[in-house]
């Protein structure tokens, strides 16, 4: 019970920890065209190229595939543990409705992730759908994917509501991470909420706007 | 005769003499023994686990679903012991003295000697056992006092001390289930006592659950059943507390010793309606910090907090000058009852008196108040919806605990061989009044410490015996009639509940039999619990059937041995013409109304034999040894 | 006042269930919840028909046998109460009440709102104690325990075993029943000896008996009647993992 919860915790603190670096280099993308398009793809480059960030990919996909392999895993063995539901369950009385709702709202970011590695992941690294140019830099142009993505107004919205969802679930995964790993000093966990809360919301709102400043550049 | 087999020796040599020259069980022959201890509280579940830590093979039993559920777990203000840690003079000694006096010199010396004897012990005991009480910021552990007594020999944890002790005995008790020597049968309740060729062989059981009669053997049988204070149905006591056990040992030939010995508690929640099923207990610890009054003008409809200081009547304080709010209980709750009576009651049914705080806030603070009783306060502002940090509480007296029970010798063995009473179940200890924090002491003394020691005595004889099965002829004989007696009941088909006639004697049991008595008062009420009695086998309805689970019919079988039981309590508390301790008879009192004891005449306890349907008295005179029988005074 | 009651009736544990109504009269709001079934009971024996099957003992919100879904809540509407303890006062006249039993794989239903909680029990058998046997006691001040420390153990040590916190969690987890236990024990220097053993064979049986994965929503502790924090869990989890690497 234990090691399956450190395992979501574990790898969800790993991916929050990405998504802070993820979002930082996505900020390239609200500077001006001329300058964001050269940053961004030599930023990429960069990334694609490095030996230690390979690596890091590889911790990156395994904590993405084991915070879902367990997340299904906990959702499937609590759902036994409680087969017979209440009639009437105002559980909104006693806790938020994004705590008792995890699993649910995970859901919606895997398909963000589906959807999002198909738009990049795959065109970029994988060659499938319509190659990618260079830039004048040379470098692939990564820019020019994520700026002709987001001309397309479903996608803008699919991009930035899904942040919503990605808040929750970031606000009650980084606090319930720490508690599941152990850590119990009362005032430090009051602390932890509401970096939690700011976390969360930093993110969501961070990675929500750029489609949209993208979309009306 | 009764024979209680007090050991020879100074008092501070008895117990140690008796341990001595009692019998022993080799280690290797113990497993070979089974004990059936039928209770799971302080007594039942320490003397479970300490018989089982011994090498016995014991079998306990509980009606409710859990071991961890039994009323000792009510208990709130916390457990006495003689450890002295105050510095305040306290000794053995003194203990024995206030337990013995409080008790207005209705118990046996050697036993209240043991009980103060083996309490310091008991504070180690469960300090082991991992119980959290109150601790200084030194590390060292704190006393609180508590009525009846002069000094701070009451050990606690927060307002649940009952709780804590009673935990700890249940994981103790788990221990031994782990280790396979309990086998805890959880919903199971005794519904009679097998006795072969006079000794005390086995239970009948009805495991409550699938609603089947189970028949268990034993060489040994130990009743650590609590109290029956649920016979004025109105009480302190869990619902589900009974004298059934105690009451059909009593039929097969155990003494039922001072029957009508019930203490009163002074600090319960008012009776605020007819529906009401229980009265909540306040602890009280209480009366430590907090102060009774009523007004002093009769039928005084003012808010209490409206009412100045000098229109306010500190009744207690007024008449027991010396020991005020700490008067013990007895005398608090008459004092109480006397103001009610005379028209000085407060709340909506004007049944109640003020418990006042106002003067321990302005003196030690908020904090520390809170810190003392905020849990009670929690408790009380739950149940009332009334803060009690700003308006006085309101308490009123109600049936608590049980001084009478089942007559135990020295070695806690009824009259009937091989059957034991432990804990509030026997009489022994607390005379005609307990004192506070003592009975978490007495059942958890006789549990853990008193019976492991004496019951080896009886054992080492038993297991030269043929152990019974469950084959003999007598436990078919008594399953058949628990069986019978069960569908008498079911077949009665009337038009009236169980909890009607409960009303009913309880009504009368609380006019009668309670805080004060008289004799054509319980003349009277013996005839309307026989009435009561009647009309309960013609007129009661139990739906449902004996093979499932019936809480109607669990009721219906307890409060069929409550009505006789009733009779019993009435027939006691009119034979014993005095007044002691809780027993006050209106003839005996002085002109200022304080109880007026006779000494001479009944210096004996009561002991009273079942023959069929009547009760026949046997005394064990109290030979005072060591201490001269004193006027307790409180003034 | 008059309300609906809709209860759930089960004959036993494999019968289906269902709700059925009954509307009450002539209760007032000093009767507790408890009361008013015992009135509803009352009424049912005088139409000759089986009466309700619910738990209580003490009544006074300390024994922790009763415990019942009511409104879509654990022991009612309010925080930190036990059935018990709740009042028809919190009721508004007219009121329909839904009263359900506990749910959880490892409650199962005895018969109507009674369920079989004996998995706590079994819980606290695997090391929820301290394994000294009576008479090997030291004085009890020999073993100096700090305020705080006592505090501390007596915040966790107030657990009333009722199973609201299981009742109303979502994953049916009863991990804040185990870790007040532990927490007690393992916190006081007596239960240090053997504190390693005691988390790791007291949470295996936890999950033996079919209880869920804490997911910290918060809801244990706000239906605990003792108020028990949910920190005791992270404690617990701490613990584990101390556990783990030193058992």
């Amino acid at each position: 019970m234990f090691l399956r919860k450190s395992i979501i915790a574990t790898s969800g603190l790993f991916l929050c920890l990405f998504l802070i670096v993820h979002l930082s280099a996505n900020f390239i993308l609200l500077l001006p065209e001329e300058v964001a398009r050269e940053a961004y793809n030599g930023y990429s480059t960069t990334l694609r190229e490095s030996p230690v960030i390979k690596v890091v990919a590889y911790a990156l996909y395994a904590s993405i595939f084991f915070h879902v392999l367990y997340g299904i895993i906990v959702t499937y063995k609590n759902r036994k543990a409680k087969p017979h539901r209440y009639v009437v369950n105002r559980s909104q009385e006693n806790s938020t409705w994004t705590s008792q709702n995890m699993g649910l709202i995970g859901m919606f970011i895997l398909l963000f992730i589906v959807v999002h590695l198909a738009n990049f992941w795959a065109r970029v690294k994988l060659g499938i759908g319509a190659p990618v140019g260079l830039d004048s830099a040379g470098n692939v142009d990564v820019y020019e994917v994520t700026y002709s993505l987001f001309q397309n107004i479903y996608f803008v919205l699919f991009y930035t509501l899904l942040m919503i969802p990605l808040g929750w679930h970031l606000d009650h995964g980084l606090k319930s991470a720490f508690k599941t790993l152990g850590f119990y000093h009362k005032k430090g966990l009051a602390v932890v909420s509401k970096i939690s809360l700011i976390y969360a919301t930093i993110m969501s709102v961070g990675f929500g706007i750029i489609p949209l400043v993208v979309y009306f550049k | 005769m009764l024979n209680a087999k007090v050991p020879e020796g100074k008092i501070e040599e008895k117990w140690r003499n008796y341990q001595a020259q009692s019998r022993l069980v080799n280690p290797a022959n113990k497993k070979k023994l089974k004990v059936i201890v039928v209770g799971s509280g302080l007594a039942g579940a320490g003397a479970a686990a300490t018989l089982a830590e011994l090498g016995y093979d014991i079998s306990c039993f509980c009606y409710q679903d859990s071991a961890r559920r039994a009323h000792s777990v009510a208990a709130q203000g916390g457990v006495n012991a003689a450890k002295n840690y105050q510095h305040d003079g306290d000794s053995v000694w003194r203990m024995f003295y206030d337990t013995l006096k409080g008790g207005d010199f209705r118990s046996r010396e050697a036993n209240v000697y043991r009980l103060a004897e083996l309490s310091a012990p008991l504070i180690d005991h469960f300090t082991q056992q991992g119980v959290p009480f109150a601790r200084e910021y030194g590390g060292v552990l704190v006393n609180r006092s508590f009525g009846g007594v002069q000094v701070e020999r009451t050990f606690y944890a927060r307002g649940q001390t009952g709780q804590q002790l009673l935990l700890a005995a249940y994981s103790q008790l788990n221990k031994m289930i782990r280790a396979r020597k309990v086998e805890m049968f959880t919903r199971h309740e005794m519904l009679d006592l097998v006795v072969i060729d006079g000794k005390a062989k086995g239970i009948i059981a009805r495991d409550l659950q699938s609603g089947k009669i189970r028949r268990f053997a034993a060489d040994a049988v130990v009743l650590a059943t609590g109290g029956y204070s649920r016979v004025f149905r109105l009480s302190t006591l869990a619902i589900g507390c009974n004298g059934s056990a105690l009451w059909k040992a009593h039929k097969r030939g155990a003494f039922f010793a001072s029957p009508s010995f019930t203490q009163i508690h002074p600090t319960a929640l008012p009776q605020s309606s007819e529906a009401q099923s229980k009265l909540t207990l306040m602890s009280e610890s209480l009366r430590n910090d907090g102060r009774i009054w009523v007004p002093k003008t009769k039928g005084d409809t003012r808010k209490a907090n409206d009412i100045p200081e000098e229109e306010r009547d500190y009744y207690l304080e007024r008449r027991y000058p010396s020991f005020g709010n700490l008067a013990p209980r007895d005398i608090a709750s008459r004092a109480a009852k006397e103001r009610i009576d005379a028209g000085y009651g407060i709340g909506r049914l004007k049944n109640a008196v003020y418990l006042d705080f106002k003067h321990a806030i302005e003196r030690f603070g908020m904090e520390t108040v809170n810190d003392r009783y905020g849990n009670l306060f929690t408790m009380y502002k739950k149940i009332t919806g009334i803060d009690a940090y700003t308006e006085p509480m309101q308490i009123s007296p109600a049936a608590h605990f049980s001084m009478g029970g089942l007559w135990v010798d020295y070695e806690l063995m009824t009259t009937i061989p091989g059957l034991y009473a432990v804990g509030e179940c026997n009489f022994s200890d607390h005379g005609a009044n307990r004192l506070g924090a003592n009975s978490l002491l007495q059942a958890s003394v006789d549990g853990y410490f008193i019976l492991p020691n004496t019951i080896n005595n009886y054992l080492a004889q038993a297991l030269k015996e043929e152990h019974e099965t469950t084959e003999h002829p007598e436990f078919s004989k008594v399953e058949q009639e628990v069986k019978e007696h069960i569908d008498h009941i079911l077949a009665v088909n009337g038009c009236k509940t169980v909890d009607h006639f409960h009303r009913e004697l309880g009504k009368v049991m609380w006019q009668e039999c309670a805080m004060s008595r008289n004799k054509s008062g319980l003349q009277k009420a013996i005839g309307q619990i026989k009435k009561i009695r009647e009309d309960f086998w013609t007129e009661v309805n139990v739906t449902g059937h004996s093979n499932e689970l019936n809480t109607e019919l669990e009721k219906a079988l307890r409060l069929a041995d409550f009505i006789e039981l009733g009779i019993l309590m009435c027939t006691d508390a009119l034979d014993r013409e005095e007044s002691c301790g809780a027993h006050f008879r209106e003839e005996y009192q002085t002109e200022d109304g304080e109880a007026v004891r006779v000494d001479d005449k009944y210096a004996f306890v009561s002991a009273w034999e079942y023959s069929n349907g009547d009760f026949k008295l046997h005394k064990e005179p109290l030979d005072f040894e060591f201490i001269q029988p004193s006027v307790r005074s409180y003034k | 006042m008059k309300v609906t009651f809709q209860i759930w009736r089960q004959d036993g544990p494999t019968d289906k269930g269902r709700l059925k109504d009954y509307e009450v009269d002539g209760l007032t709001e000093d009767m507790s919840f408890l009361e008013a079934l015992d009135h509803l009971n009352e009424l049912l024996v005088l139409k000759n028909e089986k009466v309700i099957a619910y738990e209580y003992d003490c009544r006074e919100g300390i024994c922790g046998q009763c415990g019942i879904f009511i409104n879509g809540r654990a022991h009612g509407p309010h925080a930190n109460m036990t059935t018990c303890q709740l009042h028809m006062r919190s009721f508004n006249d007219g009121d329909t009440i839904v009263v359900e039993p506990w749910r959880a794989q490892a409650f199962p239903v005895v018969k109507d709102l009674i369920v079989d909680r004996s998995a706590l029990d079994r819980i606290i058998e695997q090391g929820g104690y301290i394994s000294a046997k009576t008479g090997t006691a030291p004085e009890a001040n020999s073993i100096p325990i700090g305020k705080d420390v006592a505090d501390k153990a007596m915040d966790a040590a107030a657990c009333i075993g009722c199973g609201a916190c299981v009742a109303t969690c979502k994953n049916a987890s009863a991990a804040l029943f185990t870790s007040a236990k532990i927490n007690h024990l393992n916190s006081l220097p007596q239960g240090k000896p053997e504190q390693h053993r005691r988390v790791l064979e007291m949470t295996k049986q936890m999950a033996y008996e079919g209880f869920g994965h804490c997911t910290f929503t918060g809801a244990c502790e706000v239906e605990c009647p003792e108020g028990i924090s949910i920190v005791n869990i992270a404690e617990l989890n701490a613990r584990i993992l101390k556990a783990r690497l030193l058992g």
